[in-house]
């Protein structure tokens, strides 16, 4: 029980003075405004352009301008907050050992757990303050209308997973780094092959897994192929689930790329043998969703292959934040419980051989 | 109050101490005396709980630092000879977040800091920036910090280095309050007339292992050597090459006129050595003992080990 409590105690000793002194000095100083200023003129600047480009022709809006509108703003967003999140988080550790206060804070009595818990849960907040910001450029949507306020909500939520997950894998490059230049740029290079590695890697492998195509033998017996779990990594392949009409042939549709690099990939690994059947027996090929019980359960997907894209979207990103804070905190701990055990077991060796 | 027995540290292959061996009584303050790379730092962190010796016992306040390294935070105060400051926060609030970090809040946290800040003169400046405050300044914050969980044992790695004179003298005048308040205090440095006036005990240490440790009168006051000087109307040279040959004498230092050496022996031995030189062409019109310093008596160990 004393246990529990000195572990709490101490998170809480690491947790609240960090987390307060953190979102203090992120609001100090002339870095906070401009990078909130470069934030935002960057969001509203694509506002005005998207909206000079497609207003201005002929005094005639399209009907699908507010869906492709909201499409290039939750992209942009997504995108924005995938390398900021690192870029606030790389520096946190690494600039406590850099600025040497990273010994000063070991000898108090707050945790190791408190003191990272502290530092991201600080960059998570100043990300969900970057998303508020952004919420009236966003708002901009509903003067067009055709985005319900769920897929919005969907899209918001894509935008905080991306920056929970991203920003804990920076703290984590600058536990394990120690410099905080280079752990802004290796965790930037490892975003972008996150985003659109993953995709590349994802086009590649089922290009070559075309050539061994099953034939359709007449029994619908087979498993639906799923997509490979690490493109979920990417916050783009979630971004499908966030734009209205998720369920048809075009997930994503309305946001740039997204749409036609899902449909690709889902072709690639989904053969069209497969798919015209899959089509008959009341699946939409496109989405996760089953959108009709009517004939053949087992060839329903099963397991994580059921789960929408957002959901194991969010899965690979808890598990990338649990996996980054295990290993940030396994990386600032200045006595390795096993060195202590060491030590202990030399001296009394030594003891045994001295009497 | 502080044990150490047997600490072996190594960094790679570098043997940063080889069986250190300490003994600092309850409210002392103990200069702890040694070059650079001597191993001060390396002991100092082993016993603020950040460095783990490979073999080895260290207890401070009765708790050992190997198992219980929560308690060591309690007891200990750490100041790091290189420390930094979060130059974005204001003197105060450097500290309430310290207090925080230490489980203390509220109102007594900030009594704390005031208190605190009148005790190392810096209550006047709780609301500037702490980059703004002079190098002297922050080492006092840095002190006022290492106090606000009221430790009894304080870790002082260099606190005067990088002070200019009037700074030193006002880290002096705090020391000796807390000593006064009954903490027992480490003190690292290799400006050994510092220590002179503030320590009451002393440790030396070369290359990881202790050389001489006690109370410093004992270190000054029960030497065998003796320091001297030696002034002639006119040249030296006849009464240096008495002393040169003279056994258990040394030449310290030597001028046109004047010479510093040390002479190891009882008074009698003294007094054959000044017939002798008297009895010289040497003229000789000052002859007296200096004064040992700390200084003094760790070179004399330090040759005597490189003699060994």
């Amino acid at each position: 029980m004393s246990i529990l409590k000195n572990l709490g105690a101490g998170t809480r000793n690491g947790l609240v003075p960090m987390l307060s002194k953190e979102m203090r000095s992120r609001t100090r100083g002339w870095r906070s405004p401009v990078l909130l200023t470069v934030y935002l003129g960057l969001m509203s600047g694509g506002t005005v352009a998207f909206l000079w480009l497609n207003l201005d022709k002929n005094n005639y809006i399209y009907p699908n301008v507010g869906l492709s509108f909201y499409g290039i703003l939750i992209f942009g967003l997504v995108l924005l907050l995938s390398f900021i999140a690192p870029a606030v988080a790389a520096g946190a550790i690494s600039g406590e050992r850099e600025r040497r206060t990273y010994d000063l804070l070991l000898v108090t009595r707050a945790s190791l757990t408190g003191i990272v818990l502290g530092k991201w849960l600080a960059s998570v907040a100043y990300l969900l303050f970057l998303v508020l910001a952004a919420l009236p450029v966003m708002a901009v949507v509903f003067l067009f209308g055709g985005i319900p306020p769920a897929d919005m909500f969907m899209g918001v939520l894509v935008c905080m997973l991306t920056g929970l997950g991203y920003g804990a894998l920076g703290l984590c490059l600058s536990a394990v780094i120690k410099r905080s230049q280079a752990a802004t740029i290796v965790s930037l290079v490892l975003v972008f092959l996150l985003i659109f590695g993953t995709l590349v890697v994802a086009g590649i492998t089922a290009g070559g897994s075309n050539y061994a195509e099953p034939q359709y033998s007449g029994e619908p017996n087979f498993e639906l192929p799923g997509i490979p779990w690490y493109v979920f990594m990417s916050p783009l392949s979630a971004l499908a689930d966030a734009m209205p009409g998720a369920g048809d042939i075009s997930p994503g549709r309305g946001i740039p790329l997204i749409s036609s690099v899902m449909n690709e990939l889902m072709q690639q690994f989904q053969p069209r043998l497969m798919r015209e059947y899959a089509m008959k027996m009341g699946y939409s090929y496109s989405s996760a969703y089953p959108v009709s019980a009517a004939g053949g359960e087992k060839n329903k997907p099963k397991g994580l292959a059921a789960w929408p894209y957002w959901a194991r979207f969010a899965l690979n990103q808890v598990i990338l934040t649990l996996l980054s804070l295990v290993i940030a905190i396994a990386a600032i701990t200045p006595r390795k419980p096993w060195h202590a055990w060491r030590a202990r077991r030399r001296t009394a060796g030594a003891r045994a051989g001295g009497s | 109050m502080i044990i150490t027995r047997g600490l072996i540290k190594k960094y790679g292959r570098v043997m940063a101490l080889q069986g250190l061996d300490l003994e600092v009584p309850e409210g002392s303050v103990y200069g702890f005396i040694g070059q650079n790379g001597a191993g001060k730092t390396t002991t100092l962190r082993i016993l603020a709980g950040l460095l783990i010796p490979e073999e080895g016992r260290a207890e401070v306040a009765g708790r050992d630092v190997l198992r219980d390294p929560r308690g060591i935070r309690e007891v200990v105060g750490y100041m790091p000879d290189f420390f930094g400051v979060y130059d974005d926060l204001r003197v105060g609030e450097y500290l309430l977040f310290y207090a925080a970090a230490y489980g203390i809040r509220g109102e007594v946290a900030r009594k704390l800091r005031d208190d605190l800040l009148e005790l190392v003169e810096l209550g006047h400046k709780r609301d500037a920036f702490v980059d703004t405050l002079s190098r002297g300044m922050q080492q006092r914050l840095c002190l006022a910090r290492s106090l606000i969980h009221d430790p009894q044992v304080l870790l002082l790695d260099e606190p005067a280095s990088g002070l200019d004179p009037l700074a030193r003298v006002e880290m002096r005048e705090i020391l000796r309050e807390l000593c006064r308040m009954g903490k027992t205090i480490i003190i690292s440095s290799h400006i050994l007339s510092e220590l002179a006036d503030l320590c009451t005990h002393v440790g030396m240490i070369r290359e990881g292992r202790l050389l001489r440790q006690g109370p410093l009168s004992d270190m000054l006051a029960g030497d065998r050597v003796r320091k001297f000087i030696l002034r002639c109307n006119g040249p030296v040279e006849a009464a240096v090459a008495i002393i040169e040959g003279w056994p258990g004498a040394g030449i310290l230092s030597k001028a046109v006129n004047q010479v510093e050496f040390r002479l190891s022996g009882d008074p009698g031995d003294i007094a054959a050595l000044l017939r002798e030189i008297v009895g010289s062409e040497a003229q000789v019109v000052h002859f007296a003992q200096t004064e040992q310093s700390l200084e003094d008596t760790f070179i004399q160990l330090a040759r005597e080990v490189n003699g060994a």
